[in-house]
C-alpha cells in the first residue's frame, strides 16, 4: 500500500517538474514571444503554397497527358492556363516576396534562419 | 470564367436534389419498420411487431419441428404478465431461461408467432455479438 | 497497487486540465514557455496514462481478483493473451485504453509537428487537451478500472466466443482508428483556432488520418471475420447499431482522405473539409456512445451503466464549439477557385464525396430512427436490413462505378471526346463480363449482376493505369519493365496505393456480392449415416464425438463431403459447453475451397439425445474474396503511406523559404 503512494507521489512530482520544466530553464528570458509567423510571412507561405501547387498540377498534367489519360487536344487546352498560373505564382513569390522580406524588421530570434 | 462555374454547381444541386428524393421516395413506399415493443403492450395489437422481452420458462418443443414454445416477460419493471411464443428456425446459443432477447413477429389467437430465425439475444455483459438472423 | 493506478489517472486528468488552461491561454497570448509547458503536460499525461495502463496489465497477469474489472473479465485459467485483451474487454478498460492512444497519439502529433508549425501546435495542444480531460474524467469519475473488492476465489471468466485471435486484435485497431481520427479534427480546430488559412494542417495530418482510416477499416474486416467464424450464423454483418458505429466515421473518413486531394490540388472545399473532418470525429464519438449505453436495441451493449449522457453531453459540446469556430473564421476560409466543369476529377471526388456522406446519414438514421421514433410517438420502431441493403445498393453501386472513372479524368476538366476514347477498353471489358456472367446465370440477382460488371469495369482501369504508367515510365528511359513498374509506384505512392485500395475495395465488393446474392441454404435433420445436397455438394453425417477440453466439452459432428465423385475431405461442426461461464457456442464447419473462394459453411443447430443432428448448410460464393480484399487494402495503405523522401525535401525547403526553421 505504502509502495504504491510512494509511486504516485514520484509520479506527480515528476509530471509537475516535467511541467514547469520550460519556465525553470529559462527563469529570465529575454523574449517570451510565441514564435509566430506575422503577416508578411504568413502571405509568404501561402504563396509559396500557392507555387508548389500550381508547379505540381503542371507536373500532374504532363504525367497524365504522358500516360494518355489527357488526350492532346484536352492537354493543349489545359496546359496555358496551368503555365500561367505557375507563372503568376513565381511572380507573386518575385517581387511581391523580395518587398515582404525587406519590410520584415530583424527580430533577433536566434532560432531562426534565414535563407535570402 | 463565371459563367462557366454555374453548371457545376447545378449538376451538383441536382445529385443532392437526386438523393434526397431517392430517400423520401424509399421511406414512403416502403414504409417505416417494425415497432418493437414489450411484451406488455403486445394485447390488441395486430401487425408485424419486435417483441424484447425476458424469457420465462418452462422451454418445451423443438424448434426445428413443430415449434420451440416458451413465454416472453417485460425485461425489468413489476409486471408477470407474460406472453407465450412460438418459434421455429435457429435459435442462438446464448437463448435460455433468464435471457433479454428480441424476436419478430405477430400476434395470432392469443400466441405471438415468430418469425422463423428472427431471434436475437442480448448479450448479458460485455460485448458480444450472438445473432441468427437470416444469411447474409 | 490499485491505489496507484487511481493516482496516476488523477495525476493524468490534471494534467490534461493544465494543458487545456495553459494551452489555451499560452496560446491567446502568445507566451512561449507556457505553450512548452502545456505541451509538456500534454506528454507528461500519456506517461501517467502509461503508468495506469500498466498497473490493469500486471494486475491482469497476476490474475489479482481484488481489481473489480479483473474478476469481472478474466479466470485463472484464462490463456495469457486472452487475459491481456481483458484490458480492452470491458467498458472502463476500453476508456482507458482510448485514453493512453489518446494521449499517445496526441503527444507524437504535437511533438513531431512542433518546430515547423509552432504556432498551430500552440492551438492544437489545448483542443487535444480537451478530449483528453473528457476521458480522463470518466475513467477518474464514472467508471474506473481500479475498483476493488475483497477477493473472490476466481473471476468470471471472458466470453467464450471473444477467446479468439481476431477478437484480440479487433478492439485495438478500432481504437487506433477511432482515436487517429481526433489528430485531423485537432489539427484542423487548431488552425481555424489559430485564424491560418495555409495547409500545414493538411500537410501534417495525412498519414495520421490515413492511418487511423487504414486501421478503422481492417479493424471492421477482423470483426466480420470474427462474426463470420465464431459466432456463425452464416453471415459477417449484420448492420446491428454497434457495426454501423464503426462504418458511419470510417466512410465520412473516405470521403474526407478524397476531398483533402482536392483542396491540396486546387486549394477548394476548405469549408466542405473542415466540416467533414469534425463530421468524422463527431461521429467516432457518437459510434462509442452507441457501444456502450445501451441506448439502442443492440446485442452489443455493454453494462448500462450511467456514460451514455457523458457522451451525449460532450459530443453536443465538440460539436456546437467547432461549428462556432467554423462560423466564425467562415470569411477567411472561402476560397477563389472554383469548380469549374462537371466532368473534372474535382467533381468525380465530389460525387464520391456526396454518395459516401448520403450513404453515411442513411445509415445515420437508420440507428437514431427508434430513438426518434420513441421520442415522437412514444413507440420505438426498428428499420430492418431491407432499409440498409436498399440504401447499400443505391449509393454502393455508383461509388463503385466512380471509382473507375475518377482516376481517368482530368482535373479541372475533360472533353467528352477524351472520355469516350479512354473508356472505351474498360467498358467493352465491362460489358463483356457481364454477358459471360448473365449466360453463366448471374441474373437471379440484378444487384449482384450490377456489381460484377461494375466491379469489372473498375479492375479494367486500374490494370490500364498501372500498365500505361508503367509504359511512360519506360519511355522516360527506365532500365526495364520491372524497374518501370517499380520506379513509377516509387515516385508516384500517394496514386498507385491508391489504386491498389480501390483493387481491394473492388475485390471486397465482388465477395460481397457474390456471397450475399449468390449464396444458397439448405437444412435436414440427419441421423448417423444420412446424408444431404446442397448444390453439388453431398454431405454424409458420419459419426458424433464427445471431447473434454481444460475448459470445455467438445461435442462434434463429422460429415464427409462429396462433389460429384471428388472427396473433398471432412468437415466437423458442433458445440462447445463451458463449464466455468455456463455458455454453450457455436462451432461452425467452414470448408474453404481455395480456387473459387467459395466457403462451405455448416452449423449444426440442434443435436438431439439420440444423436441426430439438425443441420443448416450454406454454400457461400466468392467470400474468401473478402479476406483477401483485407490484405490487398493493408499492401495499398503501406504503400500510400509510405515516407516519400523527395516530399519531404520539398516541404522543408518550403518553410525555410519563408524563414522558419523545419527541422522535423
Amino acid at each position: 500500500m505504502t509502495l504504491a503512494l510512494l509511486l504516485a507521489a514520484l509520479l506527480a512530482v515528476t509530471c509537475v517538474v516535467v511541467v514547469a520544466l520550460p519556465f525553470l530553464r529559462e527563469p529570465e528570458p529575454e523574449s517570451d514571444h510565441l514564435d509566430e509567423l506575422d503577416e508578411n510571412e504568413r502571405r509568404r507561405l501561402e504563396l509559396l503554397e500557392a507555387r508548389d501547387r500550381a508547379l505540381a498540377a503542371l507536373k500532374e498534367l504532363e504525367f497524365d497527358h504522358r500516360t494518355g489519360t489527357v488526350s492532346d487536344e484536352d492537354y493543349r487546352a489545359l496546359v496555358g492556363p496551368l503555365r500561367r498560373d505557375a507563372a503568376s505564382a513565381l511572380q507573386a513569390l518575385g517581387d511581391g516576396g523580395e518587398a515582404a522580406q525587406e519590410a520584415t524588421p530583424k527580430k533577433g530570434r536566434p532560432t531562426r534562419e534565414r535563407t535570402s | 470564367m463565371a459563367r462557366k462555374a454555374n453548371p457545376a454547381r447545378l449538376v451538383i444541386a441536382l445529385i443532392v436534389a437526386a438523393v434526397l428524393a431517392v430517400f423520401l421516395l424509399y421511406t414512403s413506399i416502403a414504409g417505416g419498420g417494425t415497432p418493437s415493443i414489450a411484451p406488455s403492450e403486445l394485447a390488441g395489437r395486430s401487425g408485424d411487431v419486435q417483441l424484447a422481452g425476458l424469457v420465462v420458462g418452462p422451454v418445451r418443443g423443438d424448434s426445428h419441428a413443430g415449434g420451440l414454445r416458451f413465454k416472453l416477460r417485460d425485461i425489468g419493471g413489476e409486471t408477470t404478465t407474460s406472453v407465450p411464443v412460438r418459434y421455429a428456425g435457429s435459435v442462438p446459443d446464448l437463448f435460455k431461461v433468464g435471457r433479454q432477447i428480441v424476436v419478430d413477429g405477430r400476434l395470432r389467437n392469443g400466441i405471438f408467432v415468430a418469425e422463423p430465425g428472427s431471434m436475437i439475444t442480448k448479450c448479458p455483459s460485455k460485448y458480444v455479438a450472438k445473432q441468427s438472423g437470416d444469411p447474409y | 497497487m490499485a491505489e496507484l493506478g487511481r493516482a496516476a489517472l488523477v495525476v493524468s486528468l490534471g494534467l490534461s486540465l493544465y494543458a487545456l488552461v495553459a494551452g489555451a491561454a499560452a496560446a491567446w497570448l502568445g507566451r512561449r514557455r507556457l505553450a512548452h509547458s502545456a505541451r509538456n503536460a500534454l506528454v507528461a499525461a500519456f506517461f501517467s496514462t502509461l503508468v495506469a495502463s500498466g498497473v490493469l496489465v500486471s494486475a491482469l497477469l497476476r490474475n489479482d481478483f481484488s481489481f473489480t474489472y479483473v474478476a469481472r473479465t478474466t479466470s485463472e485459467d484464462l490463456p495469457t493473451a486472452y487475459t491481456i485483451s481483458a484490458f480492452w474487454g470491458g467498458q472502463e478498460g476500453s476508456l482507458l485504453l482510448w485514453l493512453l492512444v489518446l494521449t499517445g497519439f496526441g503527444s507524437a502529433a504535437v511533438l513531431l509537428n512542433r518546430r515547423w508549425a509552432r504556432d498551430l501546435i500552440v492551438w492544437v495542444v489545448p483542443v487535444f487537451a480537451t478530449v483528453a480531460v473528457f476521458f480522463s474524467f470518466l475513467v477518474v469519475a464514472v467508471a474506473s478500472p481500479f475498483a476493488t473488492q475483497t477477493s473472490p476465489v476466481d473471476g468470471a471468466g471472458m466470453t467464450p466466443s471473444l477467446q479468439n485471435p481476431y477478437m484480440l486484435a479487433h478492439p485495438v485497431f478500432l481504437y487506433l482508428g477511432y482515436v487517429g481520427l481526433t489528430v485531423p479534427f485537432a489539427f484542423a480546430l487548431g488552425a481555424l483556432l489559430s485564424g491560418r488559412t495555409d495547409e500545414r494542417w493538411l500537410v501534417a495530418t495525412r498519414r495520421w488520418t490515413l492511418v487511423a482510416w487504414a486501421a478503422l477499416g481492417i479493424g471492421q474486416l477482423l470483426g466480420a471475420k470474427w462474426a463470420y467464424e465464431e459466432v456463425g450464423w452464416g453471415g459477417y454483418f449484420a448492420w446491428d447499431p454497434v457495426e454501423n458505429a464503426a462504418l458511419m466515421p470510417w466512410l465520412v473518413a473516405t470521403a474526407f482522405l478524397h476531398s483533402v486531394m482536392i483542396q491540396e490540388k486546387r486549394g477548394m472545399l476548405r469549408v466542405w473539409n473542415v466540416l467533414l473532418v469534425i463530421l468524422a470525429f463527431s461521429l467516432s464519438l457518437f459510434g462509442t456512445f452507441l457501444t456502450r449505453s445501451g441506448v439502442v436495441n443492440s446485442i452489443h451493449s455493454f453494462t448500462q451503466s450511467s456514460i451514455g449522457p457523458w457522451f451525449l453531453a460532450f459530443i453536443g459540446l465538440v460539436v456546437t464549439v467547432s461549428l462556432a469556430v467554423v462560423f466564425r473564421r467562415l470569411p477567411q476560409l472561402r476560397s477563389p477557385t472554383k469548380l469549374e466543369s462537371p466532368i473534372s476529377r474535382e467533381a468525380a471526388f465530389l460525387y464520391n464525396n456526396l454518395l459516401l456522406l448520403a450513404l453515411s446519414l442513411a445509415i445515420l438514421w437508420g440507428v437514431v430512427y427508434p430513438m426518434v421514433s420513441e421520442a415522437l410517438r412514444g413507440e420505438a420502431v426498428v428499420l430492418g436490413r431491407s432499409y440498409y441493403d436498399f440504401f447499400l445498393r443505391i449509393f454502393g453501386l455508383p461509388l463503385l462505378l466512380l471509382m473507375g472513372i475518377g482516376p481517368l479524368v482530368a482535373w479541372r476538366r475533360a472533353s467528352l471526346k477524351n472520355l469516350l476514347t479512354t473508356f472505351r477498353w474498360p467498358t467493352g471489358v465491362a460489358l463483356a463480363t457481364g454477358a459471360v456472367l448473365l449466360l453463366l446465370g448471374a441474373g437471379s440477382s440484378l444487384p449482384g449482376l450490377v456489381a460484377y460488371t461494375f466491379a469489372a469495369f473498375v479492375l479494367a482501369t486500374i490494370v490500364l493505369e498501372f500498365v500505361r504508367g508503367t509504359r511512360a515510365r519506360k519511355a522516360l528511359g527506365a532500365s526495364s519493365w520491372p524497374g518501370a513498374f517499380s520506379s513509377l509506384i516509387a515516385r508516384n505512392r500517394r496514386r498507385y496505393g491508391g489504386y491498389v485500395v480501390h483493387a481491394a475495395i473492388v475485390l471486397l465488393a465482388v465477395g460481397i456480392a457474390g456471397s450475399s446474392a449468390f449464396d444458397s441454404v439448405a437444412e435436414a435433420k440427419l441421423s448417423r449415416g444420412e446424408s444431404m445436397q446442397i448444390g453439388d455438394y453431398r454431405l454424409e453425417y458420419q459419426a458424433l464425438d464427445e471431447r473434454v477440453a481444460s475448459n470445455a466439452t467438445q461435442i462434434r459432428a463429422t460429415l464427409a463431403v462429396t462433389r460429384g465423385d471428388r472427396d473433398l475431405g471432412t468437415l466437423e461442426a458442433g458445440k462447445n459447453a463451458y463449464t466455468i461461464e455456463q455458455q454453450v457456442s457455436n462451432e461452425v464447419g467452414i470448408r474453404s475451397d481455395m480456387l473459387t473462394g467459395e466457403d462451405l459453411f455448416v452449423i449444426a443447430e440442434q443435436i438431439d439425445a439420440d444423436g441426430s443432428v439438425y443441420f443448416r448448410v450454406f454454400v457461400k460464393p466468392l467470400v474468401n474474396l473478402i479476406w483477401l480484399a483485407g490484405l490487398v487494402f493493408l499492401l495499398g495503405s503501406l504503400i500510400a503511406l509510405w515516407p516519400n523522401a523527395r516530399e519531404q525535401r520539398r516541404l522543408v525547403q518550403r518553410t525555410r523559404e519563408v524563414g522558419v526553421p523545419a527541422t522535423r
